[in-house]
């Protein structure tokens, strides 16, 4: 009896030994697999923020939460950030309040000195509680909240540019290649993200992101025309009668009304060689401009950097059609509007009208302090846009037309006109007194046998009888039209807790 | 002489039984013991595997979270002051911060570190710390050391503050290296550390082995993946077999942080 006791215990120690040891292996095992999973949940929770940040984004807080986010793209400010929640099975998540399960203790630790979370923070559901996703059998990523505010050097503990001053004030954080706190490029976000997993693991990683803007030609020109040694001379035909048409490289003014360096008004790039050539593409575009009564009076309104009227020879990357067909391709992913004419919104084919690109950069959410970016990718003719015909207000942002652009003098446009693929651009309507303040970019990549070896020659050609102010280069309205691709990852970093 | 039946149970046991008694009764509690001390035995060594396992996953994610912090914060936070930015995510040796080093494995590259069993992060692990303001970046080194320099090969950690041109001779002193990991049993054929790097030429792929990347991706600014093996030899090895008793683990970060 006593040896079967004996034997039965310590049978029994081997078997707890055992246990221990299995179930300890299992936990370690486990908390490496609950630190990779909370980690991916909050990376998860970063990533569809930042995807939604973007207004093309399908899902974005444009789309689905309107107001969520300052409209027309104003600065959102540091002290009043906003939440992205991902509750499960009807648990609350208000990460604004204290004495809730997922507060936001972060946010606190930050602006200290600063602020204090407003309670309650505006919020908007993560794609995973709204259709279709919250219909799945299955949760989401287990990311509890997300929050979205601008940073200031104060905030960030960190000095930034450009005066490198040893002061951390209070100013929203911007990046045009760098941070600053000038007002320069677009503004800095913070986005930080709590994922908490069933075991209590838990994690809070951040991004710092911005829009990145799309690479395009450097503006140096009011208007700048392609052409090359190997493709065609640039072709350009002013109105003839009309003497107050005007291409201006100067008169140029930063956002703040300051003053900057002029411009050329028209300037002719492409690949040349030879100083001969050049002349001669430079004096073509030259024999385009009337010297009609009073004598030159027509050609003094071609000013800029040079002497008037002011043509010049432009160096300038993207030199091929490829490249710059590869710009117009990122613009297209990345544009607010694509109208391919054709379409049913156009139901005429091959060509867009103005109640078509109105129609869709009103639906867009156009106006001065939101520039959208629009594609019509075919032939656009904006007749009868503006007053005495349909009586549109200003167009505001980038305009890009992929075949002929038929220009109406009565529009108006603050921003970046790009013709690039056919390269033409002229007129049907006559009347009006409207401009195009920022830049006009023609180049010719393409003709009906597809995609060019060589520049080929743009064509700008006005009807003698066509009115309209002209173009006037304005740096200000180019910064604002630029158009951005997405949200780019200016840092990351995992927050001890 | 006959006793009475009541009488017999009075007599007791033989001394043959009590031998035969006192044998089985030795046989079973000298197996028992025997069980029991071997039971032991496999109790402390799984005991220590379980701890060497233990150090081991703590520091793989400690070295994954150094790596998927890598960087921080880039340098287009530009300050005046280098000491407040990562120059980039992975420091290099020799002629940091002027030309990369190519990262090679074994005695390929011209890398003294980054290399098979030694990395360097530039991060800054605290930036928001009250205690410290501004908090600068840190340095901090993973590396290999054998006996003699330790009594067994040892994982090092270590941080030391950015400053100047010589991050691998920046961990003396107050900042000098620590064990980390012990009984680290990784071989020349088994680096600790191995690493994908970032294509530069269109179109974008996906990061390839930076052994087999051209010469101008192989370069410790461009690091984007650092797979962390980490073989862990238990103190004592198996007692039936007396062969080492080891743990292999395999973990990968991802630097995040952009490289310019």
């Amino acid at each position: 009896m006593l040896i079967s006791i004996f034997i039965l215990l310590l049978i029994s120690v081997v078997a707890i030994a055992l246990v221990v040891a299995s179930g300890t292996e299992s936990s370690l095992a486990g908390n490496y697999r609950s630190s990779t999973g909370v980690y991916y949940a909050a990376v998860a929770g970063l990533e569809e923020v930042r995807a939604r940040l973007r207004p093309q984004d399908p899902n974005s807080f444009k789309n689905t939460d309107s107001g969520f986010l300052p409209a027309g793209g104003a600065p959102l400010a540091s002290c009043s950030p906003v939440y992205v929640i991902n509750p499960v099975g009807g648990e609350t998540v208000a990460p604004w309040d204290p004495a809730s399960t997922y507060p936001d203790t972060e946010f606190n630790q930050e602006f200290a000195g600063i602020c204090t979370l407003p309670n309650p923070s505006p919020r908007a559901f993560s794609i995973w509680n709204r259709a279709p996703l919250n219909g799945l059998p299955f949760p989401g990523p287990l990311y509890k909240w997300v929050r979205i505010n601008g940073v200031s050097e104060k905030s960030l503990n960190l000095d930034v540019g450009p005066a490198y001053d040893n002061f951390k004030d209070l100013t929203p954080v911007y990046y045009d290649g760098a941070l600053n706190n000038a007002n320069s490029g677009k503004q800095v976000l913070e986005v930080t993200a709590l994922a908490v997993l069933p075991n209590g693991s838990q994690k809070i990683l951040q991004y710092l992101v911005a829009p990145v803007p799309i690479t395009l030609p450097p503006f140096l020109a009011a208007l700048t025309l392609s052409g090359s040694q190997n493709g065609t001379d640039a072709a350009f035909h002013a109105p003839a009668n009309n003497s107050v048409y005007a291409v201006k490289g100067d008169g140029d003014q930063d956002c703040n009304g300051n003053p900057l360096p002029s411009k050329v008004a028209i300037g002719i790039y492409g690949p040349y060689q030879g100083v001969g050539n050049l002349n001669n593409a430079v004096n073509s575009v030259k024999s385009g401009i009337p010297s009609f009564p009073p004598s030159t009076a027509a050609q003094s309104n071609y000013t800029g950097q040079g002497a008037w009227p002011d043509v010049e020879h432009l160096t300038l990357p993207f030199q091929t059609p490829s490249q710059l067909d590869a710009i117009v391709q990122t613009i297209v992913q990345s544009a607010d509007v694509v109208i391919t004419p054709g379409s049913a919104t156009s139901p005429t084919p091959y060509t867009s009208y103005a109640p078509d690109l109105h129609a869709a950069v009103t639906t867009a959410g156009m106006s001065s302090s939101y520039p959208v970016s629009a594609v019509v990718n075919g032939n656009l003719d904006v007749s009868d846009w503006g007053a005495g015909g349909y009586g549109y207000a200003p167009g505001y942002g980038l305009l890009l037309v992929t075949g002929t652009f038929t220009y109406d003098p009565d529009t108006n446009w603050n921003g970046i006109v790009l013709v690039i693929g056919q390269g033409a651009v002229g007129n049907t309507q006559h009347g009006g007194s409207n401009v195009i303040n920022g830049a006009v970019f023609v180049a010719k990549t393409r003709d009906a046998s597809g995609l060019l070896p060589d520049l080929g020659g743009a064509s700008v050609m006005f009807d003698a009888l066509m009115q309209g102010n002209g173009i006037r280069y304005n740096s200000c309205w180019i910064q604002k039209s630029q158009p951005t691709s997405s949200y780019q990852i200016l840092s990351f970093h995992e927050i001890s807790q | 002489m006959n006793l009475a039946p009541s009488d017999r149970r009075h007599l007791g046991f033989t001394l043959i039984e009590l031998l035969v008694a006192l044998g089985i009764f030795l046989v079973i509690t000298g197996a028992a013991f025997t069980l029991l001390d071997s039971s032991q035995k496999h109790y402390q060594s799984e005991s220590q595997v379980l701890t060497s396992f233990q150090e081991a996953r703590l520091a793989l994610d400690q070295i994954v979270r150094d790596v998927n912090d890598a960087g921080y914060p880039p340098p287009t936070f530009a300050s005046t002051d280098p000491t407040q930015f990562a120059s980039t995510p992975f420091a290099w040796s020799p002629n940091y911060p002027g030309t990369p080093c190519q990262i090679g494995t074994g005695a390929g590259g011209t890398c003294g570190t980054p290399g098979d069993f030694d990395l360097i992060i530039e991060t800054n692990p605290n930036p928001k710390d009250p205690s410290c303001a501004p908090c600068p970046v840190q340095w901090i080194r993973y590396q290999l050391q054998l006996p003699p320099l330790v009594q067994v090969p040892t994982l090092m950690r270590g941080m030391a503050p950015k400053f100047g041109n010589n991050p691998s001779g920046a961990f003396t002193g107050a900042n000098a290296l620590v064990p980390f990991v012990q009984n680290v049993v990784n071989s020349p054929a088994q680096p600790i550390f191995s690493y994908t790097c970032d294509t530069s030429t269109p179109p974008q792929s996906p990061p390839l082995p930076c052994t087999i990347a051209t010469t101008a991706d192989k370069s410790p600014a461009n690091i984007r993946d650092v797979i962390v093996t980490l073989i862990v030899a238990a103190p004592v090895p198996d007692i039936t077999t007396g062969q080492p008793r080891v743990v292999q683990l395999i973990g990968r970060g991802r630097r995040v942080n952009p490289n310019q």
